[in-house]
């Protein structure tokens, strides 16, 4: 976060209500966003949520039907992309098959800049010894691996210094490991040259992991906007919550308040306790429960104990699947109509089996109510 | 011993007849160019070298007469002349299909096709009325007092090449449309959004990578200009006979079938030269859509 000396080289944009519609079907529908000056900007969300059509908006290769975007408080409604000074990556790199590594990257010098020949070339070898490819300059696009490519798209983007970088879902087409690895690059180079990225992402972990803010995009809608752990801690709504991270979402009804301790109704009638809700709530409304696994903690029922099934922050249920994933075991526990997640230390899985009777606990706090609205994905959590 | 020897024949039957199957389904066409294509292209070749006795003298004559160098080089220069002109002609018209959407592409393509299911003798007998003496355009010169006594039109150079690049335009837009709609339009974009006007991103990017297919069309233009046949004798005067209708002259008037055959064979030649070179340096592959590498 440490770049206060180069932030001046990033510009600020603004979107302002933009709307663009396919049709009848909105492709974005009502968007603002600010994004500041320098900082890294991730727009996430599932596939047709709108932030591919709000890239292209800001790119110019889209105009809005409605709304207005302002690059450093200037609009660019009648600009031409050519002229919005924009560097941007493509999903799929976009290379110039018939120009070698050397002439891809110097293209943007050769048509926006007014650099002479040595100084070009001066530049393009800063970009290619930034992305680690000096030694490549003279191969064609085809005769590079995946990563490479993306390394030369990178350099190409950035070559005449761009105030703003849009880049694509550039790491789709890339395996999981070269895939961290490029995210580590993209934050290093990021911060050396101190340009604002606007990065479109459905994949939430490299949104978290890259991001200093990221816009959470559902049904051509901003869904919520924050830093990658406000997301992940405090979602205002039931799709940000199941979207980002594992999440158990239960559909409950509020059955009172007494003092700070909410207490709602699941399903099946048992009682839980919840945290204050954050949006207006009262007694008898519908509204999701949103425990993330790593909350609950688990363990086998004892007989002797003889515990209330479901109460506080308690609930009993059967153990369905159990699940390796390396440093834990992910468990699928079903509870009244529900299917919650939990997660035990690799060590301690061996001590639970499927059918087994598992106590799930909480703090309250972590009992986080969220809004009853049509935008979840409901039968997500549904036990089979 | 005894199972696998009872197995293994069943298993060797189920098996013989999915390697047949190719062989089966290509039987009917190959049956077909063998009879009716390479025969009679052996026999062509067998004609051209044994039509009195066995020797190379009808390829001699076709090589020392002054007549066939004539008409060979009338060919091949008609031929270039008409494949640039189609090219020239043919991109604009292929580049507007491929930046075209929808109905006004659809309408397009039919008057690029229309004239296509023409038949190839009704075309060149349409110029007669365009460009003879009182045809329609020496007519409408007349009318408005451009000109006194009718253009010399029919009968040129100038009028076999316009009724060739008419006959070979339809194909060359075809084949520069499938070739231009194979260019990723993403990088369009990215030209664009580095920096490129419009032009400029037509220039270093769409247009290079269009070359290919520029390359892939003028082959098959300057091949079927070869051969043309109808049109010069149609349309142009003994000046611009080409070696189509000395050949057809030689086989059917003159009776000369060992240098017909010879002269149709070193076309044959010629032909598939200038396949081969392409070949060699582009891929003939890129013709029929396949992949650049």
């Amino acid at each position: 976060m440490d770049r206060s000396a180069d932030t001046a080289s990033g510009a600020q944009i603004r979107l302002r209500n933009l709307y663009k519609s396919y049709g009848e079907v909105a492709a974005v529908d009502d968007v603002s966003l600010d994004v500041p000056a320098g900082a890294f900007v991730s727009l996430l969300g599932p596939s047709g949520s709108g932030k591919t059509t709000t890239l292209n908006l800001i790119a110019g290769f889209l105009t809005p039907d409605r709304g207005d975007i302002l690059i450093d408080n200037r609009s660019v409604a009648d600009v031409p992309p050519h002229k919005r000074n924009i560097g941007m990556v493509f999903q799929s790199y976009s290379l110039f098959p018939h120009m070698t590594v050397a002439d891809n990257v110097g293209f943007p010098l050769r048509m926006r800049s007014k650099l002479t020949r040595d100084e070009a070339k001066k530049r393009i070898a800063e970009m290619l010894a930034l992305v680690q490819l000096s030694h490549l300059q003279t191969r064609y696009p085809r005769q590079l691996s995946g990563g490479q490519q993306q390394r030369v798209a990178m350099a190409r983007a950035l070559v005449s210094r761009p105030r703003l970088l849009l880049m694509d879902e550039p790491l789709g087409a890339l395996d999981k490991k070269l895939r961290e690895q490029m995210q580590t690059e993209i934050r290093r180079i990021h911060r050396s040259v101190g340009t604002t990225v606007v990065y479109v992402t459905h994949d939430q972990s490299e949104a978290l992991t890259m991001s200093d803010l990221v816009v959470v995009m559902h049904r051509a809608r901003i869904a919520q906007i924050g830093p990658p752990n406000a997301l992940y801690e405090t979602p205002t709504n039931a799709f940000v919550a199941d979207f980002i991270g594992d999440s158990n979402l239960i559909d409950v009804a509020i059955v009172g308040v007494v003092g700070d301790r909410w207490t709602v109704k699941a399903g099946d009638g048992a009682l839980i306790h919840a945290a204050p809700p954050a949006f207006a709530a009262s007694a008898g409304d519908h509204a999701f429960l949103l425990i993330r696994p790593e909350d609950m903690t688990v363990r086998p029922l004892t007989k002797s104990a003889q515990e209330t099934p479901m109460q506080g922050e308690r609930i009993v249920g059967i153990l369905k699947e159990r699940s390796f994933h390396g440093d834990v075991f992910k468990l699928s526990i079903a509870v009244g109509g529900d299917l919650l997640k939990a997660r035990v230390a690799r060590e301690d899985g061996a001590s639970f089996e499927v059918g087994q009777q598992i106590v799930l606990t909480w703090k309250s706090a972590a009992a986080r109510l969220l809004p009853a609205s049509d935008d979840v994905a409901g039968g997500r959590n549904a036990a089979p | 011993m005894t199972a696998i020897a009872e197995h293994a024949p069943p298993r060797a039957q189920a098996v013989q007849p999915q390697r047949a199957m190719p062989a089966l389904l290509l039987l009917p066409a190959l049956t077909w160019i063998a009879v009716f294509f390479l025969l009679p292209l052996v026999l062509m070749c067998w004609r051209s070298l044994a039509a009195d006795g066995y020797s190379f003298k009808a390829y001699w004559i076709v090589f020392s007469s002054p007549l066939y160098t004539k008409v060979m080089l009338t060919t091949l220069e008609s031929a270039s002349i008409a494949t640039v002109l189609a090219l020239l002609l043919a991109y604009p018209m292929a580049y507007t299909l491929t930046i075209t959407r929808g109905v006004w592409r659809g309408l397009l393509l039919m008057f690029v096709f229309i004239p296509y299911w023409v038949d190839i003798i009704v075309r060149t007998f349409s110029w007669l009325i365009l460009l003879g003496d009182h045809g329609l355009i020496n007519g409408l010169l007349r009318k408005l007092g451009i000109v006194h006594a009718p253009l010399p039109l029919l009968y040129s150079e100038f009028a076999v090449l316009v009724g060739m690049v008419q006959i070979l335009l339809p194909l060359t837009i075809v084949v520069l449309f499938g070739a231009m709609l194979r260019i990723d339009r993403t990088l369009i974009s990215a030209a664009k959004i580095h920096g490129a006007s419009g032009w400029n991103a037509f220039r270093t990017v769409f247009f290079p990578l269009s070359l290919p297919g520029v390359y892939g069309a003028a082959l098959l233009v300057f091949v079927l200009s070869l051969g043309f046949y109808v049109t010069p004798a149609l349309l142009g005067s003994p000046r611009q006979t080409m070696v189509a209708q000395t050949i057809m002259v030689e086989a059917s008037e003159l009776l000369e079938w060992g240098q017909a055959s010879a002269a149709g064979f070193i076309l044959l030649v010629i032909t598939t030269l200038i396949a081969a070179i392409y070949n060699r340096y582009f891929s003939l592959d890129r013709l029929w859509g396949g992949s650049d590498a």
